[in-house]
């Protein structure tokens, strides 16, 4: 019997699966590395941040900005998803928000009578450390 | 009944999902610092400027890479994963979870829907794998990281970019299309952070994502009945839940906000699409909200250090219960508990 035989069952991930899946996961990591720098030791230096040129002003290299119209259709395309997203999830913040204030107003009050209370933490009800609503 | 609640997931799910949280908090430090440099110049140089900040985004990055390629492949190879790959797909349910928990804000539904439910209590059985917003989150982050793992290598290798965009603001533009591509996950990460660390009845942490299903124990009531209630009213609230809910909400919104007002003025990092250098209107107001957006990451970061430490904390417990009591000087416990009444003992 091991340690664990008194325990739920579960239906986990092998260990074979998981040192597999870790040596891929190493593998590639190790050869997208050696693809993007090879065997170079450090990185490269500030080549996207140098804006400026003699006497201020922009580099003659960025005057013509992005010509290219597949990108800067990407770029709008991705601006339209951060917006419409970020309203999504703002929407989603305040119906948990609003769910919580709700589910809060069905908890046991700090204050009140705790004698048939369950500490949220599975701590004591009566221990008041303020952790996890265990709390007197 | 405890905070631990109705743990799902494995004691791997639960390790790659605190290693992923590091990593993608790492990653979203530095690459900000650099896309919101003029407000979060601070940030910028405590981690060693630019140099210090691109190198750390590198070395987090390649990490990504080797945690997304892992995940993969375990789904793919064990028979845990394939099977539970009809879980995390979108399904009635979850829309129906959604129009419920609108109703019940609204005050017209008694209790939420099993697939948006966090804390389930006796209800537990009813609850599946993933909620609605789970789901949401496996699907957006997949994508996501996938995305910016790709278009980060290819920014990495010069000559990959190079071979694509011949012109250095084409490949400048390339890199605020990374950029922007992280800013929905990076406003995601906030409120998963508020969802997750604002529950009344888990405050500060829910531990499901850090306590592996193997060690919550599962509790059956002696009768058949159907419970009418989760139980959530026999927990009492913490006495700071009202006030640290309310100025972590206010945070995560303007967070949410400012990110993203951010991202349409401060598009490029040194130069955006219309070369209009400085990152739009340098606003103080921008400066805070976005700041703050950081500072609700940062809370993020301590959760999940925190929800370690409650596994550790649960895992010892389980450990003293399990064992017998031990004598202190090694003998049989059954006997006196600490004076063995052996033969050797000395008389």
């Amino acid at each position: 019997m091991t340690d664990r035989d008194d325990l739920p069952d579960v239906n986990g991930y092998s260990r074979a699966s998981v040192l597999i899946s870790a040596v891929v996961g190493l593998a590639v990591a190790g050869l997208s590395l050696f693809w993007a720098q090879g065997f170079r030791v450090g990185y490269e230096s500030l080549y996207r941040v140098n804006p400026s040129v003699e006497g201020g002003g922009i580099g003659s290299d960025w005057v013509f900005g992005n010509t290219i119209p597949a990108l800067d259709f990407l770029i709008a395309l991705i601006h339209a998803a951060d917006v419409i997203m970020g309203a999504f999830i703002l929407v989603m913040v305040f119906i948990h928000w609003a769910a919580f204030q709700r589910l809060a107003g069905q908890m046991r009050d700090p204050g009140e009578d705790v004698s048939e209370a369950v500490a949220a933490d599975g701590g004591s009800p009566t221990g008041g450390d303020g952790q996890g609503g265990d709390s007197a | 009944m405890s905070n631990l609640d109705h743990g799902k997931f494995t004691r791997v799910t639960t390790l790659f999902h605190s290693l992923l949280g590091l990593d993608v908090f790492l990653l979203f430090f530095t690459g900000y610092a650099i896309m919101f440099n003029d407000e979060l110049w601070w940030m910028l140089t405590l981690m060693g400027g630019a140099s210090g900040v691109t190198a750390i985004h590198r070395i987090t990055g390649i990490g990504l890479v080797a945690l997304v390629v892992f995940w993969i492949t375990l789904q793919l190879i064990s028979s845990t994963g394939r099977s539970n790959f009809s879980k995390i797909l979108p399904a009635k349910d979850d829309i129906d979870a959604f129009i419920q928990d609108i109703q019940f804000v609204l005050g017209r539904a008694d209790e939420r829907h099993p697939s948006a439910r966090q804390f389930a209590g006796y209800k537990a059985d009813e609850v599946p794998l993933l909620s609605y917003i789970g789901k949401g989150v496996v699907a957006i982050f997949s994508i996501e990281l996938t995305l910016l793992a790709i278009s980060g290598l290819l920014i990495w290798s010069k000559t990959g970019l190079a071979a694509m965009f011949q012109t250095k603001a084409a490949a400048m533009a390339f890199v605020t299309f990374h950029g922007l591509l992280g800013v929905i996950m990076l406003m995601g990460v906030m409120f998963h952070v508020f969802e997750h660390g604002m529950h009344p009845a888990f405050y500060p942490v829910e531990t499901k994502a850090f306590i592996p299903r193997s060690m919550v124990p599962e509790h059956h009531s002696e009768d058949d009945e159907e419970p009418d209630t989760t139980g959530i009213e026999r927990l009492s609230l913490s006495p700071s839940w009202r006030s640290v809910s309310t100025i972590f909400g206010a945070m995560t919104v303007i967070g949410i906000v400012s990110v993203l007002i951010g991202s349409i003025f401060d598009e490029g990092y040194p130069v955006p699409r219309e070369l209009a250098i400085g990152g739009g209107p340098s606003s103080i107001l921008l400066t805070i909200g976005i700041n703050l957006g950081m500072v609700v990451l940062g809370v993020g970061l301590v959760l999940s250090m925190y929800g370690n430490v409650l596994r550790i904390r649960w895992e010892q417990q389980l450990e003293e219960e399990r064992e017998p009591p031990a004598a202190a000087d090694g003998g049989e416990p059954q006997t006196d508990g600490g004076q063995p009444e052996s033969d050797d003992t000395e008389n």
